[in-house]
C-alpha cells in the first residue's frame, strides 16, 4: 500500500485538476451554483421541522431545526459522495482505457470535490447557529475537526469500494440508491439517537446488541458526535425522559478506528481489482 | 523503473504474455454474477500475446503492423501501462506520452484553456509547464485566428475535428521521451497532417523513441526506422522498414 500511496502522490496535480473539473462543471451551468446544492438539504430541514414539530413528535425540542440541520449536512455529504463515486470510474472509462493513471485518482477526486462542498455547507450551519438560533459555541467544538477527518475516512473508503464494484456490477449504483434511502430513516437524522436507544422495546433482554449496533455504527456515531459537540443537549423530556448523554470520547475513538479500518480494507480491495477495470466486458 | 544498465534501451519486453477472459454478457451485474456462480460456467481465456521478446533502443521509430486482432494495440497498451501483463515483464525507461484516441478526457462544458490544463494533467504534465506551453499548444491546434480567439469559451463550440487537433497538439507538447501512437495520424485535413509529420520528424531528430501502430504502409515507409510485424500474438518478422513492409504486402495480396 505504501507504493500505491507514493504513486498517488506523484499524480497529485492530476488529482487536483480533476477536483477542479468537478467543481467547475458543477458550478458552471448556473450563476447560483452553490445555492442550488445547499437548497435541497435546507428544504429537507424545513419540511422535516414542519412535520415533526406540528405532528407533535418534536415539540419539546428547542430549535429542533438545528438538530436536523447538523445531521443533514454530514448525511448529504455521505450520500452524494457515495453516489457520485459509484459512477466516477465509468465516466472516466475512455481515459482509463487509454492512458495510465493510478485508478484511485478518479473516485478520490469526486470525493474530494464533495468534501469541499461539505465544508462550505458548514458555513451555512454556523451562520444559522450564530445569527438565527443565537446559540453559544460549546467548548466540545474541539471534537469537530476530529469528526470531519473520521467521516472523510469512512466516506473515502466506501467511495473506493462502491466505485470499484460498480465497474463490474452495474446494478450496484441502484442498490446503493435504495440502501441510502433506507439508511436516511435508520440513522438519527430526523430524531436523536437516544430516542431510539431509550425506547423500552430495546431495553428488553436479548436486544442489547441491537441497541449497540444502532448507537455505535460509524455513521450513527458520527452524526451523534456532531450533534453533541456543536449543540446543547435537548431537554430530557424531549428524548424519552432520561437526560441526554454527554459526548463519549471512547465511542469517538472507537468510531475513528473503525472508519480507518474500513478505509484501509476498501483501499486494499480496490487495489486488488483496479487492474481488471480495463478488462471488463 | 529507471536503471542505469538499460538506459540505452527505451523499452524491453521479456516473454510478454497477455490473456483476456472471454465475457459472455454485455455488462456485468450482481444478478448475472450470481447466476454464473450457480451454473459454474467455465471461464474461457484467449491469449492475445504469446510470449514476445522485444527490445527497442532509445531513438528508434518502430511501426507495429499486422492484421486486426494480431495484438498490436494490446502491445501498445501494455507499454503504456494500461494493461498489466499476464506474465513476463515490460521495462520502460523514460516518460511516456500516449497518443491514443485523442480527446477522451475532454469535457464539453469547460473552456478550451481549462480542457488543455485537464488533458495535460492526465498526460502527466506539470501545471507550470502547461502554463508555459499554452500559447504553443493553441497555435499548433488552431491556425485560424478566429478559432484561437475563442479559447475562453466552452469546448462544445468546436467541431470534432478541432477537438482531435487540440488533443494531438497537447499530447505532442508533453515533451515525452517515448511517444506511443495508435492510428491517430489520420487526424485533421492534409495541411494539419503535414504539420503533424513535421512535428514527428522533429521529435525523431531529438533522439526520442516512437512506437506507432498503422495500417497505412505509406505512413509506415515514411516514418518508421524499424518495423515489427505481428501475427496471432507472435512476431512474424522484425527488421528494416523496406524488408518487412515488402514481405507484409506480398503476404497480404
Amino acid at each position: 500500500m505504501i507504493k500505491e500511496l507514493q504513486e498517488l502522490w506523484r499524480f497529485r496535480e492530476l488529482l487536483w485538476q480533476l477536483v477542479r473539473r468537478d467543481l467547475k462543471v458543477r458550478y458552471k451551468n448556473s450563476r447560483f451554483g452553490f445555492f442550488w446544492s445547499i437548497a435541497p438539504p435546507l428544504m429537507q430541514v424545513a419540511c422535516i421541522t414542519f412535520v415533526f414539530k406540528y405532528a407533535g413528535f418534536a415539540n419539546r425540542f428547542q430549535s429542533y431545526s438545528a438538530y436536523v440541520l447538523v445531521a443533514i449536512i454530514p448525511w448529504t455529504f455521505f450520500q452524494t459522495a457515495i453516489l457520485d463515486a459509484s459512477q466516477s470510474i465509468l465516466h472516466m472509462y475512455g481515459v482509463i482505457k487509454k492512458v495510465y493513471l493510478p485508478r484511485e485518482v478518479v473516485p478520490l477526486s469526486s470525493t474530494i470535490a464533495n468534501f469541499i462542498h461539505f465544508m462550505l455547507s458548514w458555513l451555512v450551519f454556523f451562520a444559522y447557529l450564530i445569527f438565527y438560533v443565537r446559540a453559544p459555541i460549546l467548548p466540545t467544538i474541539i471534537w469537530f475537526p476530529y469528526l470531519i477527518v473520521v467521516q472523510m475516512m469512512l466516506v473515502t473508503g466506501l467511495a473506493l469500494l462502491v466505485s470499484c464494484l460498480n465497474v463490474f456490477y452495474e446494478d450496484i449504483k441502484y442498490m446503493a440508491t435504495v440502501l441510502l434511502n433506507l439508511l436516511f430513516f435508520l440513522l438519527p437524522i430526523m430524531y436523536v439517537a437516544e430516542q431510539v436507544a431509550n425506547a423500552p422495546a430495546l431495553a428488553a433482554p436479548g436486544r442489547e446488541w441491537l441497541r449497540l449496533a444502532y448507537m455505535y455504527n460509524p455513521m450513527s456515531a458520527i452524526i451523534t458526535g456532531y450533534r453533541k459537540c456543536l449543540l446543547q443537549p435537548p431537554h430530557p423530556a424531549a428524548i424519552g425522559g432520561r437526560p441526554s448523554l454527554p459526548l463519549d470520547p471512547v465511542a469517538m475513538l472507537i468510531t475513528g478506528a473503525v472508519s480507518l479500518g474500513i478505509l484501509l480494507a476498501c483501499y486494499a480491495y480496490f487495489n486488488s481489482r483496479k487492474w481488471q477495470f480495463v478488462e471488463r466486458p | 523503473m529507471t536503471s542505469a544498465r538499460h538506459e540505452a534501451n527505451a523499452i524491453v519486453c521479456r516473454d510478454l504474455r497477455k490473456s483476456f477472459t472471454v465475457q459472455h454478457q454485455v455488462y456485468g451485474s450482481v444478478k448475472v454474477a450470481a447466476v454464473n456462480a450457480l451454473r459454474r460456467r467455465p471461464r474461457e481465456t484467449i491469449e492475445v500475446l504469446k510470449g514476445l521478446n522485444v527490445t527497442i533502443p532509445t531513438g528508434q521509430t518502430v511501426a507495429l503492423i499486422g492484421r486486426n486482432g494480431s495484438g498490436k494495440s494490446t502491445l501498445l497498451s501494455l507499454i503504456a501501462r494500461v494493461y498489466r501483463p499476464t506474465s513476463g515483464t515490460v521495462e520502460v525507461n523514460g516518460a511516456i506520452a500516449p497518443l491514443l484516441e485523442l480527446g477522451a478526457g475532454f469535457h464539453p462544458d469547460l473552456t478550451v484553456i481549462e480542457n488543455i490544463e485537464l488533458y495535460a494533467a492526465i498526460l502527466g504534465m506539470r501545471r507550470a509547464e502547461v502554463r508555459a506551453k499554452l500559447d504553443a499548444i493553441v497555435a499548433f491546434a488552431f491556425d485560424a485566428p478566429d478559432l484561437a480567439a475563442k479559447i475562453d469559451t466552452p469546448l462544445r463550440n468546436y467541431s470534432e475535428g478541432m477537438k482531435m487537433r487540440l488533443g494531438f497538439s497537447i499530447a505532442i507538447h508533453t515533451d515525452p521521451s517515448i511517444l506511443l501512437v495508435d492510428e491517430v495520424l489520420a487526424v485533421g485535413d492534409e495541411a494539419f497532417q503535414a504539420k503533424c509529420f513535421r512535428r514527428i520528424e522533429e521529435i525523431q531528430a531529438q533522439g526520442k523513441t516512437i512506437v506507432f501502430v498503422s495500417h497505412d504502409m505509406n505512413v509506415v515507409r515514411r516514418a518508421a526506422t524499424r518495423v515489427i510485424w505481428l501475427a496471432d500474438g507472435v512476431i512474424r518478422l522484425d527488421g528494416s522498414t523496406e524488408d518487412v513492409v515488402r514481405a507484409y504486402i506480398e503476404a497480404s495480396s
